[in-house]
């Protein structure tokens, strides 16, 4: 299409005092409230010895599954929008313990992110690894905080002693009253876990003989319908999505293994989460000079060298 | 990213930024004639023409700076204010979790409760975090070991979200508080000296310290030129942790009182404060708060300030120029052609 001459002057001086007007409503306009949906998260972060396997990868290098859950958290709350509330809790023994209730993700990023950076496997008060049960007390202990968080815990879901499949720990919560996530971490295939000591030095691996293999009730009966004879693989670890998958229905948790992009691990939190709105101001300077830059680029884009304009 | 010593949030666009270039290749608003000789020769429009491409290279570059969103990153400054630099030594042994102030013996069984000595001792210091606006807060946790879990803050959010999760759930069986003292003064190493330090250990009970470990403390506290208070939440009402005439035997060689000795010798300011009721906890709070007003360095952080404003104003005025222009050639095209 080719215009006259006038009608190309018309044009350009319509759409140079659209920008114009565009440019001063950018500087003067005011700023116009937004709903924004936030949540209230904790993460839980496995720190027992199965976490220090190094079977997960981060920046093509193989790492910890601790280092690994740590940068991830860290990503994740970095994806969060302004608003929305994160806490940090780790897990060792049989109990999850809160160190810093939920705070505003943007203000306090700095303070959650030195938190999260001492996590350590030294930090561990015992040398077991009950999932189920620390799961069951971060559900007991957020039901305190006031709004309810939704639970992040990130764990390669080994359970350490051994539970028997007809023995479950009794879940004494509503089912989904309190919402939450399992994040697995941890490779397919079962690997050797370094020991820690008292000092939480790593010193060599857990040995066969080193750990039980069932679970103490079990163990100690005759019938081989429930002491049966399992292959002896608990000293070893993998990322137990089985025993996570069945964790997760029983308390109502969402069940993610081995996400890849924190943003998706945000977007399935929000889903899992009874988010709140939040009202934030939100300023449409950026759509108003983008606008009036794309009409002024119109003018002088080189249509000559489409179609050739001649009159 | 910083480029000019500003922080842009979509240092992106600053790629389109040749895009300001176009103005000069642009031909559409040529008029064609028929032999170029016949125009004649206008030094003035020629300035004319050249400004109004300078002008749209103006705009064009001001809009991509400003929607680049720079800003000035976010500032440290330093001023003066009252008040000191805190450590928080909240003990979280299983005996914490025991109610405080009781005296039937029926009510001391309720364990964990709303009146727990670690419910009490988080409402008295959220109370005075709250009271504190200069103060900076470090929090130790130890359980086996001691972790400087926030190392010191100002923000005030993050250091009551720390003290109130310490509320939650269960005490732990086992701490080590000689590991606690340590790393406390360790939360000051490398740091600059900016008024009073110190750090506040809130406990029911004190405990055994090895040599090695006195050593190590009094070593370190000298140094790094710290002072120690002590609200000692007592579980017997008759106890003082200074030795009276009138003292039950069993009393002489219990821990806390050896650990107050230890405080007394080691020859940095010491207190200690013995709260057998709430009303005593919340005294040793006030004056705690009463004593720590010295001049303090406080270092603040100013917010990003952004600076697309500036350029949006330039690329205004520029615009009102070029706008006109442009109605102007329309009403004189429109003239001619009547």
């Amino acid at each position: 299409m080719i215009l006259s001459y006038q009608k190309r002057i018309l044009l350009t001086a319509v759409i140079m005092a659209s920008a114009l007007i565009l440019i001063m409503a950018a500087l003067w306009l005011p700023q116009v409230p937004r709903d924004v949906k936030i949540m209230d998260t904790l993460f839980v972060l496995d720190i027992t010895d199965s976490m220090n396997v190094q079977d997960v990868e981060h920046d093509g290098e193989k790492v910890s599954r601790l280092t690994w859950a740590k940068d991830f958290t860290r990503r994740a709350m970095l994806e969060m929008p302004c608003g929305a509330h994160a806490g940090l809790a780790i897990f060792s023994e049989a109990r999850s313990l809160i160190l810093m209730n939920p705070v505003e993700v943007c203000s306090s990023y700095h303070d959650l992110r030195q938190m999260l950076e001492q996590f350590e496997p030294h930090m561990a008060w015992a040398r077991s690894s009950e999932v189920s049960k620390a799961a069951y007390t971060a559900i007991r202990q957020a039901k305190e905080i006031d709004p309810q968080p939704t639970i992040v815990m990130l764990t390669d879901g080994h359970e350490s002693p051994p539970i028997h499949e007809s023995l479950f720990p009794k879940f004494a919560g509503t089912p989904g009253e309190i919402r939450g996530l399992l994040v697995g971490v941890g490779g397919d295939d079962l690997l050797p876990i370094p020991k820690t000591n008292e000092a939480g030095e790593v010193e060599g691996v857990w040995a066969v003989n080193d750990v039980m293999h069932q679970d103490v009730y079990a163990s100690m009966q005759a019938d081989t319908t429930i002491n049966t004879n399992s292959p002896r693989t608990e000293h070893l670890s993998s990322q137990k999505k089985a025993h996570l998958e069945t964790l997760a229905n029983r308390v109502g948790f969402d069940y993610v293994a081995s996400p890849t992009k924190p943003a998706q691990l945000v977007d399935q939190i929000r889903e899992a989460s009874q988010t709140r709105e939040l009202t934030v101001d939100y300023d449409l300077y950026a759509w108003l000079s983008g606008l009036a830059l794309i009409l002024i680029l119109l003018v002088y884009l080189p249509y000559g060298w489409i179609a050739k304009t001649d009159d | 990213m910083t480029i000019f010593g500003l922080e842009w949030f979509q240092p992106w666009v600053l790629a389109l930024l040749p895009l300001a270039l176009l103005p000069w290749f642009n031909h559409n608003l040529d008029k064609t004639v028929a032999w170029v000789n016949l125009v004649p020769a206008d030094p003035l429009s020629n300035v004319i023409s050249l400004a109004l491409k300078l002008l749209s290279s103006l705009v064009i570059m001001m809009l991509l700076l400003a929607l680049a969103g720079p800003n000035v990153p976010e500032q440290k400054v330093e001023r003066l204010g009252e008040g000191a630099e805190i450590v928080l030594l909240l003990d979280r042994s299983r005996s914490m979790d025991a109610p405080f102030a009781v005296k039937t013996q029926a009510a001391a069984v309720s364990v964990g409760g709303d009146n727990s000595k670690r419910s009490v001792a988080r409402d008295y210091l959220t109370e005075f975090v709250k009271n504190r606006p200069d103060d900076r807060f470090g929090f130790v946790f130890f359980s086996t070991k001691a972790i400087n879990l926030l190392p010191l803050t100002y923000d005030k959010e993050s250091i009551l979200a720390t003290i109130n999760a310490n509320a939650l759930g269960k005490g732990l069986s086992d701490t080590n508080m000689a590991e606690a003292l340590v790393s406390s003064a360790g939360m000051f190493e490398g740091q600059t000296y900016r008024g009073s330090r110190i750090v506040l250990l809130v406990s029911d009970g004190g405990q055994q310290l090895s040599a090695e470990a006195k050593e190590q403390i009094s070593r370190l506290y000298k140094e790094m030129n710290l002072s120690i208070y002590w609200i000692y939440l007592k579980s017997n009402q008759e106890m003082s942790l200074d030795e009276g005439e009138d003292d039950n035997l069993l009393w002489a060689d219990i821990p806390e009182r050896k650990l107050h000795k230890f405080f007394q010798t080691i020859g940095v300011p010491y207190r200690a404060f013995e709260a057998g009721s709430l009303e005593a906890f919340a005294e040793a709070m006030a004056e705690i708060d009463r004593q720590q007003y010295q001049t303090l360095i406080v270092e603040e952080t100013l917010p990003h300030e952004p600076k697309s404003d500036l350029l949006l104003w330039i690329a205004m005025l520029a615009m009102l120029l070029l706008a006109t222009s442009h109605l102007y050639t329309f009403w004189g095209v429109k003239k001619a052609h009547e």
